[in-house]
């Protein structure tokens, strides 16, 4: 199942999450109106010695039982939900992380922080902020977020510390293939929901507690306070019935998903070692994979590895550990700690140790390279590939984004991560050809920066030219995650720069026109506050006014000659659909301003739209085989803006522009 | 009769819980504030503790040349100690008053330190001279104003926190919730305000 149908699915397993959610309550309101009918009719029974019939049709007592849970229950599922409004980032604070810096200079931060960029430019989302849970000594680890564009990871503590390069890629690998697979969000709707299931037995607790839970003088035990007991404990009772359902629901959204996400993962990284290391470290380490703070159980089902050993399998959120293990490893024997001692008497991985693969790398990234406008390859780009990789990255990816990281100067990588800096990065890359335009830019950037900020541009310039145009949107991909550090007032000022630069050369260009879509859009998310995505549009025809637009404007974008444009729009309607919906627009009604306005309504779509729209995209701009790396980038912006991760482009027949 | 009691209980029961859901959001608000400025503090940290880095290396290099100020090269060295000691205080606690003020002054102190040491170099050409120098130079003015902008930053933060804690109604909860005041980065030694640029 590609992105787009598992994006679908996801959708749809959340309808039948809702029935599971209201049969639960219903037999929740039930078990402890029984119980109720049941307490009530025994205590009156004993005070009077008229026969009271045991009448199980009260409807008092039901409207009183029903309206209650449900008050509750409501109430515990809204707190949670408004919580989880903050986003990721909310739930990893909660948790007790703490976000680690770019510019961070521990070793193992950085690695951590290295290992993510890699694979978040590899799968053609942003770079999401790492959280490090510093209290939790188990190896974990978990992504949260509505969309791959406000994702968060968080990492354990001991992940940081017992695993090693490869396992910890295999673990990011497997928390990015939940981001991809459209897991989180669904997994958000499971944490508001059942939160107010689980909130029946925490106040049960409180109850039985409150009223003193036997330790009060005999004169308080008249029946009064019997019954409030009772009623605690019954709570109580029902809680853990509640609680019952709560992980049987998750169990069953969930489990199935675990596998997924770790076949994706072998498929993103190539290296089934990395994944299944890092599971045998858990079962032999003694914290394996449990966590401290109270808050994780009802995120658990967002986690790498379980929390606990379930006495019945349905209820785990997990598959077992041996078995997820022996799915990717079928040598593996059960026994932990000698899979660990194995694996640490082995020399490790690293790929520049063996010469064989260390030239298969470079080979890799050098056919990277060759695609990235340094030569003409022959290798036409097919829209098939294109979009069968969308939401799929493979290994290939990652070996070309490691290899263009790797090439970077140290004073580009540090000023990349370094918040200061990094707005100077961003100024260098606007920076235009011609002399004139170029010297007012630079004027705009000391009027809005500074001196200083001015200085860094110009020093950065040089280096920044000398990497390509091919590295242009990866460097706009990392430069988007530093800047979140920026505070709300330097942002603004930071924005107005960067429309003052673009607005310089009186005409806006493909790469300007992606670095708002991705740069700036998700930043104006991050400082605005995002709101979960609403799917307003799930056919074709509320958007066809807007998929005209995009696919008007991207044909003659492409093509300067009127018949190769045309050409280019047929092909991309032909793509679209069986009859003829989309109307061409002619040069002048698609300005890339009125592109930018189709995108956002378009990023509203279902997957199922969101799939042809993105397809006749990437036709349209494939139309006469050639990408040039403007136009690459331009439709990894388009994908982008609607939610759909591209990873770069390879094997194209490509000109620099 | 029953149900007439129903209804008033469960309308007091609403208003509770009306009232909670919006403590609740108050609560919430207050935390998003405060990790913003702690976050942005993880910021400061990291460029504090580069410059702190760069200070032992800028003593040794001096020393070969300038062997006669003891005093000035040790009261560097001193200050820089001093400022890391602060420095880690306000690291465990970032926002409380008292740490941020021993911060604030340590590094008044170490920025007028390293200015002394600036004004003595400008004596000694050989030194001025010598390549390290003029790459921890370099390097000590970009790491200054890293700490400036960082420093930016975390005062937008703290302020957005103090302006949400003193409105109405956070402000009636604040003090039962444990929302203290968080204080302001400001160095105060007006030697530190510039980057020690010297220009050779």
């Amino acid at each position: 199942m590609d992105f787009f149908g598992s994006q679908e699915a996801a959708r749809r397993k959340t309808s039948i999450l809702v029935v599971y959610f209201i049969i639960a309550v219903a037999l929740m309101i039930l078990t402890l109106y029984v119980v109720a009918v049941g307490t009530l009719t025994f205590a009156n029974s004993r005070g009077d010695n008229a026969s009271v019939g045991l009448s199980w049709w009260q409807p008092d007592i039901l409207l009183l039982v029903s309206g209650g849970t449900i008050a509750i229950i409501t109430l515990g599922s809204l707190y949670k939900t408004m919580q989880l409004r903050a986003g990721g980032a909310g739930i990893a604070e909660q948790l007790g992380g703490r976000r680690l810096q770019g510019n961070s200079r521990d070793p193992l931060e950085r690695r951590l922080l290295n290992v993510v960029e890699e694979m978040a430019l590899a799968a053609g989302t942003t770079v999401p902020p790492v959280f490090l849970l510093d209290n939790e000594p188990g190896i974990n680890a978990f992504a949260a977020g509505f969309t791959p564009g406000d994702a968060v990871i968080g990492v354990n503590r001991g992940t940081l510390e017992h695993l090693s390069r490869d396992e910890l890629q295999g673990v990011i690998a497997h928390e990015f293939s939940h981001i991809l697979n459209g897991d989180m969000r669904l997994n958000l709707q499971l944490m508001g929901l059942l939160h107010g299931i689980l909130l029946v037995a925490i106040i049960g607790y409180y109850v039985v507690r409150g009223s003193g839970g036997g330790y009060r003088s005999s004169s308080r035990r008249d029946k009064g306070g019997g019954q409030i007991i009772l009623l605690g404990l019954a709570m109580i009772v029902i809680g853990y019935v509640g609680l019952f359902f709560a992980r049987l629901i998750k169990a069953a959204v969930s489990r199935q998903r675990e596998y997924l996400a770790d076949a994706s993962a072998v498929q993103f990284t190539r290296n089934p070692d990395g994944i299944a290391g890092a599971l045998k470290k858990i079962g032999a380490l003694s914290a394996g994979s449990r966590m401290e703070s109270a808050e994780a159980e009802s995120a658990s089902h967002m986690f790498f590895g379980s929390f606990r050993h379930s006495l019945f399998q349905s209820l785990s959120t997990h598959p077992p550990l041996v078995k997820r293990i022996q799915c990717i490893d079928p040598h593996f024997d059960g026994d932990f700690a000698a899979a660990v001692k194995k694996a640490s008497r082995k020399p490790p991985k690293e790929k520049k140790e063996d010469p064989q693969s260390a030239l298969e790398g470079l080979k890799r990234s050098l056919g990277g390279m060759a695609a990235a406008g340094m030569g003409e390859s022959r290798i036409p780009i097919d829209p098939v590939i294109v979009m069968a990789a969308v939401g799929a990255p493979t290994m290939q990816h990652v070996d070309y984004v490691h290899g263009l990281l790797d090439r970077l100067p140290e004073a580009l990588r540090d000023a990349l991560h370094d918040p200061f800096s990094c707005r100077a990065v961003v100024a260098a890359l606007l920076l235009d050809g011609d002399a004139g335009i170029r010297a007012r830019q630079l004027q705009v950037v000391h009027a809005q920066l500074g001196d200083l900020s001015l200085q860094e541009t110009n020093r950065l310039a040089p280096l920044v030219e000398a990497q390509g145009a091919a590295a242009r949107l990866p460097l706009v991909e990392i430069a988007g995650n530093t800047l979140r550090d920026l505070s709300p007032s330097q942002y603004q000022t930071f924005r107005e720069m960067v429309i003052e630069l673009v607005k310089a050369d009186a005409k806006i260009d493909l790469f300007e026109f992606a670095l708002q879509r991705v740069l700036i859009r998700h930043l104006d998310q991050h400082f605005h506050g995002h709101k979960p995505p609403k799917v307003l549009y799930l056919a074709i025809g509320g958007v066809k006014h807007e998929v005209s637009t995009l696919i008007s404007a991207l044909s003659h974008l492409g093509h300067a000659d009127e018949a190769e444009s045309k050409s280019a729009f047929e092909q991309a309607s032909a793509a679209f659909a069986v009859e003829k919906v989309l109307v061409m627009r002619a040069r002048g009604e698609c300005s890339l301003k009125q592109v930018g306005e189709a995108l956002d309504k378009l990023a509203q779509s279902s997957a199922a739209v969101k799939k042809r729209v993105l397809n006749a995209a990437t036709v349209s701009v494939i139309a006469d085989g050639v990408v040039t790396i403007a136009e690459g980038d331009l439709l990894r912006a388009i994908a982008d803006s609607l939610d759909c991760p591209m990873p770069p482009l390879l094997d194209a027949t490509r000109r620099s522009m | 009769m029953l149900t007439a009691i129903l209804i008033v209980l469960a309308g007091f029961v609403g208003f509770i819980v009306l009232v909670g859901l919006i403590c609740i959001g108050i609560y919430n608000g207050l935390v998003s504030l405060r990790n913003r400025y702690k976050n942005a503090f993880a910021q400061i940290d990291v460029q504090l503790k580069r410059r702190y880095d760069l200070i032992p290396n800028l003593v040794e290099t001096a020393k070969g040349y300038m062997k006669h100020e003891k005093e000035t090269l040790e009261a560097v060295i001193q200050a820089r100690n001093m400022a890391y000691k602060a420095e880690e205080k306000a690291v465990a606690n970032p926002g409380d008053p008292a740490a941020m003020k021993g911060l604030a002054s340590a590094e008044g102190q170490l920025g007028g330190a390293i200015g002394r040491l600036f004004a003595l170099a400008e004596s000694y050409p050989d030194l001025k001279a010598n390549e390290n120098m003029l790459n921890i130079q370099e390097e000590l003015t970009s790491t200054e104003n890293k700490v400036a902008f960082s420093r930016q930053g975390y005062n937008d933060a703290v302020t957005a926190y103090n302006t949400k804690r003193e409105q109405f109604p956070a402000v009636l909860l604040a003090g039962m919730f444990g929302f203290g005041g968080a204080e302001l980065f400001e160095i105060e030694v007006e030697k530190e305000r510039e980057a020690p640029q010297v220009k050779f």
